[in-house]
């Protein structure tokens, strides 16, 4: 096409060459657009609010289901950075309730330290305004962006705005506020109580006024909010958005996510009132609350010249070694010397008198010394006996291994990489009642069912889902919210009793400070960190680029003072090559003792047919030499039996496939829990 | 009577006692008949004494095992002096306790018990009717203690060699296969037959043919002629070859079942009848003849009652393309399998010395082509028993 448009042009000028050239170039001279003035007019500050607003996809408002998830998870992580730093073991209660067609009213409560009343306005309704983004601090939250846009999304959408209620002590009242954000000059607007927002006193009698005006507050922790014996919230912190979204379980919902940061956070005891009215309730299983993480001080080599020019500026100390020693972590004054000789500086100048040059000098200058890494304590791992009982929790299986990995550094800053492996078990497809299913059903909006299986639930690939199908006899291009009662029944039976086992591939947690990350896998160095191992021979099978394939849940977390996200939604890790390194030898710590556990297993189970087979031929053996010598068969089939046994058991201990001698006990070291298979069924079967 | 090579550990001084008794086995063994001949006894013994060991070793808390003389070529000795292949001395361990070899030891007690029942019942079934009684589901599986003939028939071999019987002293037989015409008159379990009047059908040969079965009663054929197969030996008895030679026409449809080289290992023996072969010209003819002569290598303790060290190969000859002056039109392409297999025979010890051998093989590898018997009804139908064969038989124009 491309071609024959050239050539009609060129035909064109070869025709009237004059006309052409004559029509257009004065055209173009004669009529400016517009004059540098007119332009100017209209040039002026765009704020961070507007931007936002018009780019709600950077912090992940691309849709409306993943609206009302960011906004839950936005809440949920300020609440537990809030509670941990205060050093309050957290309890969160979410509340997500429809309001009407694709609005729905999210909120969030903690029993956090509360916030004080004149910072409630600007943490919730000012962009880019908050604690974690001067600090280098691991944390969940870091730029001070989420809860505020969250809060700018609802008002934006539904035009409600945010409600937020705190209470600092139980003898201080609840200060309510209703915000709005005012996106032109990135300021809150304060809606209710005359723009001043109002105090709630504590007690009875703040009560019936929030009853009254439909403040919605849990002023009791535990499960029953009405049982007046149960422990009183004394602090914390709720926020209420409505917002525009639309509600849907499966991969990438609030479900889902609740689940996870279950997983990653077994201090934190979550009460979660789903849209159905569903009542999940996950408990914590610890009651220590993790290591406080320490604040530190940026390492040199994490700094770029930009950062250190600000620095350089900001910065009221006199000379350039006290500059260097007191701005950076582990940078002595020796090494202050060194860096400063290097760059051909005096280590007594003036810091205001360093220039762009001396300054280009000096950064160089600090990535060509040599400077001790960062300490790495100010990163707290989850741990991994906390992993495996987190993961233990919330994913059946009938093997666990945890590895915490030692700290390491990328450009500069600490982090901290951990793994957490389950295998075995049934996934959530095969657990679903009919109730949820049917629900599930009418909730999707994928056109077939093949797609619904596959996206709805994990662990179930595309070969699992045709085997389920043609199972439940049903076509795979049936609409999902088509199906008939004994459709469903069938679908409902096959998904039960298909192993999907084998067609199954790994499922995948990631984690960067305890947060899930829940999309954008293929970006994320973790995913590809699990692509780029060689699962074979750790006993599972996996297709060249594919993530490996069986009952497997693999969970890693990774910890940070800064995490380093490709975008502002925090959804992927980006690929440092410490990073990948570290993911590597974490992945390859689990999966060798995953290796181990399965091949011992499938020699358990050879054993088990060895016998088998010499027993299936033995009674054939005893029968024809008693009919030749009329021996008694019943002795001699005996006397046979226990040669077996005994063979088969002399087996058992004597050699391994490779011809090792194999001890009795499996020893796989320390962090590895398995779980009796029959013990697994129960559990399933108490839920 | 093939040499015992029962290495089972039996107890030799009543084995000893055992042979001893096998002198006078006439033809006592009587179809349906209950009574138990001193052979059968014998052949029951060495069965009961196999099932003994397995007892014996159960008792000890001993792996019972089998050693079961080995039947492949490694195994195989030509006897220069005999002139036929005789069977080693090494022997495979075949152990219950082994999962390769555990159902194959299965198998083997079943076939004993299976021939046990056989001979005390005094009856004589194929070897497809013990697969048969023999083939049932292993309780509590959904496995068949054989799933074909084809993993049966091994393992009565097996059986033969262990016990160092015959397979009809097993009560069992193979499928019969091959015909005989000629001036010979016999006694086949006490019917007389006239191999002179058999019409164009001929004398079906059976799978057993000793003595107790099969007496020769009158012989005035001064040579026997056994061809490869039916077709040619049709054209053969068409033409009354037999008549105007004065000989006894055999055939063995391929590979000569037991029966026929038993029967023509018999008539060169007793009645003392010189045995020509006329084969095709293919490493497969080769092999026949090299099984007639010699012995089979998986029936190499059998040798001493089947091979004709003084058989000799009258044709298909490599030369005969040329001096027979055949059509191009009939010959066949040797394919790879044919090049290897002929290489393999040329190996072989009994025909590694023979000029005359090495040069027929190569002669045929360099045509790189072979030749069949009917290749000769090109020329003209009756060919090859007007002027082929007697020609050769006039020039003593042979292999040995």
């Amino acid at each position: 096409m491309n071609g024959s448009v050239r050539k009609k042009k060129a035909r064109k000028v070869k025709r009237h060459p004059t006309e052409t050239t004559n029509g257009a170039v004065p055209r173009r001279r004669s009529s400016r657009r517009a004059t540098a003035q007119s332009m100017a007019a209209s040039q002026r500050d765009i704020s961070v609010s507007e931007f936002f607003a018009k780019n709600r996809h950077l912090l992940g408002f691309d849709n409306p289901r993943k609206a009302l998830l960011t906004t839950i998870k936005e809440a949920v992580d300020n609440s537990l950075d809030a509670c941990e730093e205060a050093g309050i073991l957290p309890e969160i209660w979410v509340h997500v309730e429809a309001t009407g067609t694709n609005r729905y009213k999210a909120g969030v409560q903690d029993n956090g330290p509360g916030i004080l009343k004149k910072q409630i306005p600007l943490i919730f309704g000012k962009l880019l305004y908050g604690s974690k983004f001067h600090r280098l601090r691991m944390s969940r939250g870091q730029q001070g962006i989420g809860i505020s846009a969250a809060g700018m999304y609802g008002v934006l959408t539904t035009g409600k705005p945010v409600k937020i209620s705190s209470k600092i002590s139980k003898r201080k009242p609840i200060h309510y506020y209703e915000i709005q954000i005012d996106t032109k000059i990135n300021k809150p607007e304060i809606l209710n109580g005359r723009g001043n927002g109002v105090d709630i006193p504590a007690g009875p009698k703040g009560e019936t006024w929030m009853r009254k005006h439909g403040v919605e507050w849990v002023s009791r922790s535990g499960e029953d909010p009405e049982n007046t014996s149960a422990k009183e919230v004394v602090s914390g912190t709720r926020v209420t958005i409505e917002l525009e979204a639309k509600y849907q379980r499966g991969r990438g919902s609030v479900d889902e996510y609740l689940e996870q940061t279950a997983i990653a956070n077994p201090h934190v005891t979550l009460h979660y009132l789903d849209p159905d009215g569903g009542y999940h309730h996950y408990k914590r299983s610890t009651e220590i609350l993790p290591v406080e993480p320490k604040e530190i001080k940026p390492h040199p080599y994490g700094v770029e010249l930009g950062r250190l020019l600000a620095m350089l500026k900001a910065t009221d100390t006199g000379t350039l070694s006290q500059f260097l020693t007191s701005s950076f972590s582990r940078v002595s004054p020796a090494v202050a010397k060194k860096i400063c000789s290097t760059a051909g500086l005096k280590v007594r100048a003036s810091t205001k008198k360093i220039g762009r040059g001396e300054a280009d000098r000096l950064y160089e200058a600090i990535q060509g010394t040599k400077i001790s890494a960062p300490k790495t304590d100010c990163i707290a791992p989850i741990g991994e006996e906390l992993l495996l009982k987190g993961l233990h929790q919330v994913v059946p299986g009938e093997f666990y291994a945890a590895a915490t990995r030692p700290p390491n550094v990328y450009r500069g800053n600490p982090f901290q990489i951990e793994v957490a492996l389950a295998y075995g078990g049934t996934t959530a497809a095969q657990r679903i009642t009919k109730e949820t299913l049917n629900e599930l059903l009418g909730e999707t909006d994928l056109r077939t069912l093949r797609q619904f299986l596959i996206h709805t639930f994990d662990g179930i690939g595309s070969d699992a889902a045709e085997r389920i199908l043609k199972e439940a006899d049903l076509g795979n291009r049936l609409s999902p919210g088509k199906l008939v009662v004994k459709q469903i029944d069938a679908l409902h039976d096959a998904m039960r009793n298909v192993n999907i086992g084998e067609g199954q591939t790994m499922n995948v947690l990631r984690y960067a400070n305890r947060v899930p990350l829940q999309f954008q896998p293929a970006a994320c160095a973790i995913t590809q960190s699990i692509l780029g191992t060689n699962w074979r021979p750790y006993g599972l099978s996996q297709s060249r680029g594919s993530l490996p394939s069986g009952p497997v849940t693999v969970m890693i977390h990774m910890a940070s003072v800064w995490v380093p996200f490709t975008s502002e939604s925090k959804e992927a890790v980006a690929s440092y090559p410490e990073i990948q390194k570290e993911l590597r030898l974490g992945l390859q710590a689990v999966g060798r003792k995953l290796g181990m556990y399965l091949r011992r297993r499938i020699r358990v189970r050879q054993e088990g047919e060895r016998r088998n087979i010499f027993l299936r031929y033995l009674g054939e053996v005893a029968d024809a030499v008693s009919e030749i010598n009329r021996a008694n068969r019943k002795d001699l089939y005996d006397q046979l039996l226990k040669i077996a046994t005994k063979k088969t058991a002399e087996a058992d201990v004597k050699l391994d496939s490779r011809g090792r001698p194999i001890e009795e006990e499996l020893d796989l070291g320390k962090n590895v829990l398995i779980v009796d298979p029959n013990e697994v069924a129960d559990q399933l079967s108490a839920k | 009577m093939a040499k015992k090579r029962v290495k089972t550990g039996v107890k030799k001084s009543r084995k000893k006692v055992l042979r001893q008794s096998t002198g006078s086995a006439g033809s006592k063994t009587k179809r349906g008949s209950s009574q138990v001949s001193a052979k059968d006894r014998k052949t029951l013994g060495e069965l009961v004494s196999m099932a003994d060991q397995v007892v014996v070793a159960a008792r000890r808390r001993r792996d019972p095992h089998l050693d079961i003389p080995t039947r492949s070529l490694s195994n195989v000795k030509f006897n220069r002096r005999k002139r036929f292949i005789e069977m080693g001395k090494n022997t495979n361990r075949r152990l219950l306790f082994n999962l390769s070899q555990a159902k194959s030891y299965m198998q083997t007690m079943l076939v004993g018990s299976g021939c046990k029942q056989l001979i005390e019942q005094g009856k004589n079934t194929s070897i497809r009717g013990l697969y048969y009684m023999l083939k049932h589901t292993i309780e509590g599986t959904k496995e068949n203690t054989f799933e074909e003939q084809s993993e049966c028939d091994p393992v009565i071999e097996d059986v033969e060699v262990l016990l160092g019987t015959l397979r009809e002293e097993l009560h069992l037989y193979a499928d019969k296969r091959g015909e005989m015409v000629g001036n010979l008159k016999l006694e086949d379990n006490g019917d007389l037959i006239d191999c002179a009047r058999m019409g164009s059908g001929g004398y079906g040969i059976p799978s057993i043919v000793e003595p107790n079965v099969i007496k020769f009663k009158k012989c005035s054929a001064k040579f026997v002629l056994h061809v490869e197969k039916g077709t040619v030996w049709q054209r053969f008895n068409e033409d009354k070859f037999w008549k105007t030679h004065n000989c006894i026409l055999t055939h063995g449809a391929g590979q000569p079942p037991r029966g026929v080289r038993r029967l023509l290992n018999r008539m060169h023996n007793e009645l003392n009848l010189p045995i020509f072969c006329l084969l095709d010209n293919d490493p497969w003819g080769y092999y026949i003849y090299s099984v007639i002569k010699q012995g089979s290598i998986n029936l190499a303790y059998e040798s001493q009652r089947m091979a004709i060290p003084k058989a000799r190969f009258i044709g298909l000859r490599s030369k005969d393309y040329e001096r027979c002056n055949l059509s191009p039109s009939v010959r066949i392409d040797l394919n790879d399998n044919d090049r290897k297999r002929a290489r393999q025979i040329m190996g072989y010890p009994w025909f590694e010395h023979k000029k005359a051998w090495q040069k027929e093989i190569n002669l045929m590898l360099k045509n790189d082509f072979k030749l069949e018997v009917e290749a000769l009804i090109s020329k003209d139908i009756s060919y090859v028993t007007e002027q082929y064969v007697p020609d050769r038989l006039a020039d003593g124009d042979w292999l040995d």
